[in-house]
């Protein structure tokens, strides 16, 4: 009797694991996402990233904003513990600048990924899907934005706005570096667009605007992602190429109006390496880091580049792709 | 579910072939169709590729709009439908499926919004029902446990698995017709036969009517009440599917019939085929269409298209040979 109840006590076979109780309610990044943060390349591009990232947000505790742009009489000194990054010619601090110029560039190529991306995505997508009138309409533009030389445009835009704060600034690059995105986008779309499954949602009745935005939009998630960086870095640089050219806001600190007050100086004619080779390291950086990411974003998106070799040295990389 | 009828007239769609303004030759995809489909039938359209089966399929479910010709639906002709509300209230009744079941799943979506988002467009059910619904459907063509498929992604399901979520898609609105475009080519054999016993038990149990497009003929005799045969375009033949199967009128069906592997038969006779090009019907001149690969043709198959003759009782092919017509 004993011998049964201690049997009837212990727990029976075990019941299969039970699946998750709802899939829904879990919180899921897409597989993208997850594939992305697995690869090498998007790790380094996104570690490095986060770094500047972080400094720019923490930038007031760091360095002191005012002796990022304030003048002092500690001019032209070489990097030392006082002055981290050194002095420029006017005497201010350029880690302070570097610092806060992260601010400034990294908000200015962010906003302009976004606008321009969204600018992007909405004509290329809508111009492939819609197709006829609008797409001639669309495509014709896109081809005129394209062929425009962006720096050029924005040197003339620019010298002749009053106004040359950020938001101008933003503006003026966002709305000229859509072009390119739209194109490559609007051939996805068009590839796209006449699978089957876009049909059966027509045939089920969806509209236009849900046919676009619920079932191409997810389909392109990694390429928008893509067009979103690259568009972010080549934001960085044309900033950083038009503050040096002395067509930015040069009260302001940022990479590029370091690198111009480093040029009217002639620093490096008088061996002040510091005042130039810190904002630009800090601009070379970050479009390494992007660059690094949209490569691992690519490698994602592509199956054929994904999980090369399981030895991850990058010689053996470079060789093994040049072989 | 009302037992309309669904009736095709003198269906026509011309695509231009030409990709300049002066090339004005165009495809005859599809010319003067006319067959109907009743509550409780299936109808096969058996045809090679390219003979514009697929494209008779579209123009039902309005992704094309037709040349000429007129698609009657409850006594209302869809080639007049305009705007959205009269668009969705066609749509309610006629839908279709599509070859392809790794293309017709949007591989980022869930099957659950695969089958939800039907529901929500044409208010089928009410908003905190649809996951009821959608698990009632997943049940009805046969995938369980229906809360886990419909949590599945189209990639994690087989292919079989995947048409069956599109049957359902298409059965969520409460059609009464459903246009099935090859829906087992490009499955594996052994599950074939499985999605059509489906289209059977869904005919026979909801008085739906099908039309089963194919070039599979022995799943045709399988399934279908009514076989329609097309080439180039035209339908050549139209019957009951015992009887055009099995005896055949127009020497295009002989051909098909012909192709079909018969482990049993051994050896027999090879089957006379002048080799032509088959199909694309580019600004066809008048005859018979089949004339160039017709072992059987005579001089005025070249200069007369031949009209679709009722030769037998509800069996009619155009051939001026086997069902001559008293008007040429």
């Amino acid at each position: 009797m004993t011998q049964l109840q201690t049997e009837l006590q212990q727990p029976g076979p075990l019941e299969p694991l039970a699946a998750p109780t709802s899939s829904r309610r879990r919180i899921k990044l897409p597989s993208w996402l997850t594939l992305m943060l697995r690869n090498p390349k998007a790790q380094i591009g996104l570690g490095i990233l986060f770094l500047f990232v972080l400094f720019a947000v923490i930038a007031p505790f760091v360095a002191s904003a005012s002796s990022a742009t304030n003048f002092s009489y500690a001019t032209r000194e070489p990097p030392s513990w006082h002055h981290l990054f050194g002095t420029t010619d006017q005497g201010s601090d350029v880690w302070a600048g570097v610092v806060f110029g992260a601010r400034r560039s990294l908000a200015t190529g962010f906003f302009v990924a976004v606008l321009a991306t969204a600018l992007a995505t909405t004509l290329g997508i809508t111009s492939a899907y819609v197709g006829g009138f609008v797409d001639d309409t669309i495509s014709l533009v896109t081809s005129v934005v394209f062929v425009i030389p962006t720096i050029p445009l924005l040197i003339d835009i620019t010298a002749f706005l009053h106004q040359r704060g950020m938001t101008t600034m933003i503006l003026v690059i966002g709305c000229t570096l859509w072009a390119f995105e739209a194109r490559i986008l609007r051939g996805q779309a068009l590839m796209m667009k006449n699978r089957d499954f876009i049909l059966a949602a027509k045939v089920s009745g969806e509209s236009t605007r849900r046919i676009i935005l619920g079932e191409l939009m997810p389909n392109m998630i990694s390429r928008i992602a893509a067009a979103f960086v690259l568009v972010f870095y080549i934001a960085i640089l044309v900033e950083a190429g038009l503050e040096f050219l002395g067509l930015g806001d040069s009260a302001k600190s940022s990479w590029g109006v370091s690198l111009y007050w480093a040029t009217v100086n002639s620093s490096v004619l008088q061996g002040e390496w510091w005042s130039f080779l810190f904002p630009g390291l800090a601009i070379g950086l970050t479009v390494l880091a992007l660059t690094l990411v949209l490569a691992g974003i690519d490698e994602v998106s592509n199956p054929r580049l994904r999980g090369l070799p399981k030895n991850r040295s990058v010689l053996r990389l470079l060789a093994r792709r040049h072989a | 579910m009302s037992a309309a009828e669904l009736q095709v007239e003198g269906l026509t769609k011309y695509f231009r072939a030409g990709g300049t303004w002066f090339d004005r030759s165009r495809v005859h995809a599809v010319e003067d169709v006319s067959f109907s489909l009743r509550p409780g039938t299936i109808t096969a359209l058996v045809g090679e590729s390219g003979s514009g089966k697929s494209t008779v399929a579209r123009l039902l479910v309005r992704l094309y709009a037709p040349t000429s010709g007129r698609v009657l639906f409850g006594g209302e002709d869809l080639t007049q439908v305009r705007g959205r509300r009269r668009t969705l209230a066609y749509r309610s009744q006629v839908q279709m499926t599509f070859q392809d079941p790794f293309g017709s799943l949007n591989p980022a979506k869930t099957v659950r919004h695969h089958l939800a988002r039907p529901l929500r467009i044409h208010h089928v059910v009410p908003h905190d029902q649809i996951d009821n619904r959608v698990h009632e459907l997943l049940d009805r063509v046969g995938l369980v446990p229906p809360e886990k498929i419909a949590a599945k992604y189209p990639h994690e399901l087989s292919g079989g698995q995947r048409q069956r979520v599109a049957i359902a898609r298409a059965l969520a609105v409460e059609p009464s017709v459903v246009v099935a475009d090859e829906p087992i080519s490009m499955l594996d054999v052994s599950i074939r036969i499985g999605i059509l016993n489906l289209m059977v038990d869904l005919k026979e149990q909801h008085d739906l009517a099908f039309l089963y497009v194919t070039h599979d003929l022995a799943s045709a005799r399988y399934v279908a009440d009514t076989v329609l045969v097309m080439y180039a375009g035209q339908i050549v033949e139209q019957g009951p599917a015992e009887q055009v199967l099995s005896e055949p009128l127009h020497p295009y069906t002989e051909l098909l019939l012909a192709s079909v592997p018969d482990p049993a038969a051994g050896e027999r006779d090879k089957i006379e085929v002048h080799k032509g090009l088959a199909a694309a019907a580019v600004d066809p001149r008048d005859g018979c269409r089949f004339v160039n690969r017709c072992p059987i043709a005579i001089d005025v198959c070249s200069k007369i298209t031949p009209p679709l003759v009722e030769a037998r009782r509800d069996h009619s092919a155009r051939c001026h040979v086997t069902a001559p017509s008293p008007l040429v």
